[in-house]
């Protein structure tokens, strides 16, 4: 170690923390190590939330107690009338940006006009599918891939999104094990999200539409 | 932030006189109560046991505060893995003067932020100014404490001491806009500015609720979306955040995501949770996967290490829910601004003496009524009250306290320690009070100690002492 090391912040805040907590365990650092390494991937859960009835219908609950609105279709195929139909009936307008993977649906024959791209500024809409979603809170997981890019979700003032019933799991910790089998390295961004954006900054008043959407449709898939 | 703790005594008085200061206090303490009340029951709903869950959540946080060492080896290592860079800073200076660095090594012009109160002890938006790099508040209640040049009032709703006439009258002058009158209005037209900064900055500052060691992660908890804009548009992406801030896992952090929201604003979770992680420079530029191209930690000492080993080192649990002061009488009659730093209410004034001076700071422990709700309601278990204790007999053994009040302790201790004298104390004590309340009820203006009738009125005793009258009805 050269002497610039030794006096690095680093190494200076690491001696104090070593030194402070001699004071304390008598174990050393090398077994408190391993015991924090299989602490790391211990897969231990806490006190698991209990939720009675049909998965699928809490969650379209909590959804709706988030101030989202909701939707279900029966059919992939019937996806682009669904949302033309919320569209025109919040007078929304026809455009929007789609993530990748609703590409291949007819959209045009629904009489809107979509782009598969990430979300600029302009972009009134912003229509994605969601990784997985969760009972527990009602909250929409998603992740960031080239394919399904986070201002999608972020950047338009209405974001719809198209749950599959499958992918609804009971808790965060049932997402978190989803994301662990499927992924061997974190997305760069996983963002959860429960309801339009909202702020209570002034006065403790609750205003919808902070910073993100002001508006988030959540449609059901079959 | 420099500290001004040591004026708390004039502040305090100050604020609980200040009939603008009361108002928004009495508008804002039941709202703030009544939220955590609703996500407890919501919990219950989830037969889900509060004691229980604070017990994990208290086990997880001093599974990483009694072994930091090598938490922080191993979150450093993982982050590192992901293409995190970990800087390190030992105090406030030292983060601004690394964030300052980063911006001028890249050519940032614009730097929007996400709230983060380490921010606030590093001063870091007075640092950015001073080195010609503009700082925007994005948060709306930080944005509103930024443009009237005021500090935070508290730790999750930094504006929450200002009415809605007062943030129009700042848009008015800083925006150029019509007046709008009604919150949505005013919350409308804070968007569409904001906006403009989040698409136009080069850098984004965030702090962290929480860094997965799992993962090398850092987990942002907010309602605006304020969080996910600064972490997704500039092209750089600063993590300050505090060394205590470490969490084993992702098992961990949804047992914690079930507490903090529900503590803070009774949600059973906020709007957005953002998971945010390295990577690689070069997968960056060639992926296409939307999001900065390079992510920075800053773990920051600054006082931290020195509460380990300690009898303050459950303080390291916190996890700034703020459940402590909307619980705390002496925050809800003061706020937050007399407490004088960046951490107000109980929570503050534990963190304030230990990270700054406790001689300057020595009033803040003594503001307590003792009642023990902050300590019932905290999320993590720590002990407050017993922390502020701690900190008064330090600074009564450090010799800090006015020899005036350890003579009366002095003579208190022998009285209560002679029961002849105590009696015929209390016998003289009694009477003079009831000839000086001449009839009345109440004592208006106490001889001996004017002070402490100065905002309140005492019951006149009624001319016995409690013994006497236990003797006579005896008798």
């Amino acid at each position: 170690m050269t002497k610039k090391e030794s006096h690095s912040p680093r190494a200076e805040i690491m001696a104090r923390v070593r030194q402070n907590l001699a004071a304390v365990t008598t174990v050393d650092a090398v077994t408190r190590k391993s015991a924090a390494e299989e602490t790391l991937h211990s897969g231990v859960r806490g006190p698991q939330p209990g939720m009675a009835g049909d998965l699928v219908e809490r969650f379209m609950q909590k959804v709706e107690s988030m101030s989202s609105t909701t939707g279900r279709i029966v059919r992939r195929e019937d996806l682009p009338q669904a949302v033309a139909h919320y569209l025109g009936e919040n007078g929304l307008g026809g455009d929007a940006v789609i993530s990748q993977d609703l590409a291949a649906l007819d959209w045009k024959g629904a009489g809107l006009a979509v782009e598969a791209r990430g979300a600029v500024n302009a972009d009134p809409v912003g229509i994605t599918t969601c990784y997985c979603a969760i009972a527990e809170t009602g909250t929409l997981m998603m992740v960031s891939r080239p394919e399904t890019p986070p201002t999608l979700s972020l950047l338009p003032e209405t974001h719809v999104a198209l749950v599959m019933p499958e992918n609804i799991v009971p808790s965060l910790e049932d997402a978190f094990f989803r994301l662990r089998r499927d992924f061997s390295a974190m997305p760069p961004a996983v963002n959860f999200i429960s309801g339009p954006s909202r702020t209570a900054d002034i006065e403790q008043t609750i205003v919808l539409g902070a910073h993100g959407p002001c508006r988030v449709h959540v449609i059901l898939g079959a | 932030m420099e500290s001004q703790a040591l004026f708390f005594r004039e502040r305090a008085a100050e604020k609980a006189c200040d009939p603008r200061v009361q108002k928004t206090l009495q508008h804002v303490r039941p709202l703030f109560v009544g939220k955590r009340k609703k996500g407890m029951q919501d919990l219950a709903e989830l037969g889900m046991d509060f004691d229980k869950l604070q017990q994990s959540a208290q086990k997880i946080r001093d599974r990483v505060v009694k072994n930091l060492d090598v938490w922080l080896e191993l979150f450093e290592a993982q982050a590192q893995a992901t293409g995190a860079e970990v800087l390190w800073a030992r105090d406030g200076a030292e983060v601004a003067r690394l964030v300052v660095e980063l911006a001028q090594e890249n050519g940032v012009k614009k730097v929007v932020k996400s709230k983060s109160m380490l921010s606030e002890e590093a001063d870091l938006n007075a640092a950015l100014a001073a080195a010609g790099v503009e700082s925007i508040e994005t948060d709306l209640g930080e944005y509103i404490v930024q443009i009237a040049g005021e500090a935070p009032s508290h730790i999750i709703a930094p504006a929450v001491h200002k009415t809605k006439e007062e943030v129009a009258d700042l848009f008015v002058q800083h925006h150029g806009l019509p007046r709008q009158n009604d919150i949505t209005a005013l919350a409308r037209e804070a968007r569409g500015v904001l906006r403009q900064h989040f698409l136009s900055a080069d850098m984004g500052i965030s702090g962290a609720n929480f860094l997965v060691a799992e993962t090398g992660s850092a987990v942002l908890v907010t309602n605006e979306g304020n969080g996910r804009m600064v972490t997704t548009l500039p092209r750089l992406h600063v993590v300050v955040a505090g060394i205590e801030k470490i969490i084993p896992n992702l098992e961990d952090l949804a047992t914690l995501l079930r507490l903090l929201p529900r503590s803070a604003t009774g949600q059973g979770i906020s709007n957005y949770v953002s998971i945010l992680t390295g990577r690689p420079p070069l997968e960056a530029n060639a992926s296409g996967v939307e999001g900065p191209q390079r992510m920075v930690f800053i773990l920051v000492d600054n006082g931290r290490a020195g509460l380990l080993g300690t009898e303050f080192d459950s303080m390291l649990r916190c996890i700034r829910c703020g459940a402590c002061m909307n619980h705390c009488p002496v925050y809800n009659s003061i706020g937050g601004h007399a407490y004088g730093w960046v951490y107000p209410g109980p929570m503050g004034s534990v963190l304030t003496p230990l990270y700054t001076s406790l001689k300057d700071a020595q009033d803040l422990p003594q503001a307590t009524t003792g009642c023990n709700q902050c300590a019932a309601v905290c999320p993590v278990g720590i002990p407050l009250p017993e922390l502020m204790r701690a900190l008064r007999r330090r600074a009564v053994e450090t010799g800090l306290r006015p020899w005036s009040e350890r003579l009366a302790y002095k003579l208190w201790a022998w009285a209560a320690t002679h029961p002849v004298f105590y009696r015929w104390g209390v016998r003289r004590a009694v009477r003079y009070l009831k000839w000086l309340a001449g009839g009345e009820e109440y004592i208006r203006v106490l001889g001996m100690a004017p002070g402490w009738t100065f905002g309140r009125d005492l019951k006149a005793p009624l001319g016995k002492s409690f013994q006497e009258m236990w003797a006579d009805r005896k008798g």
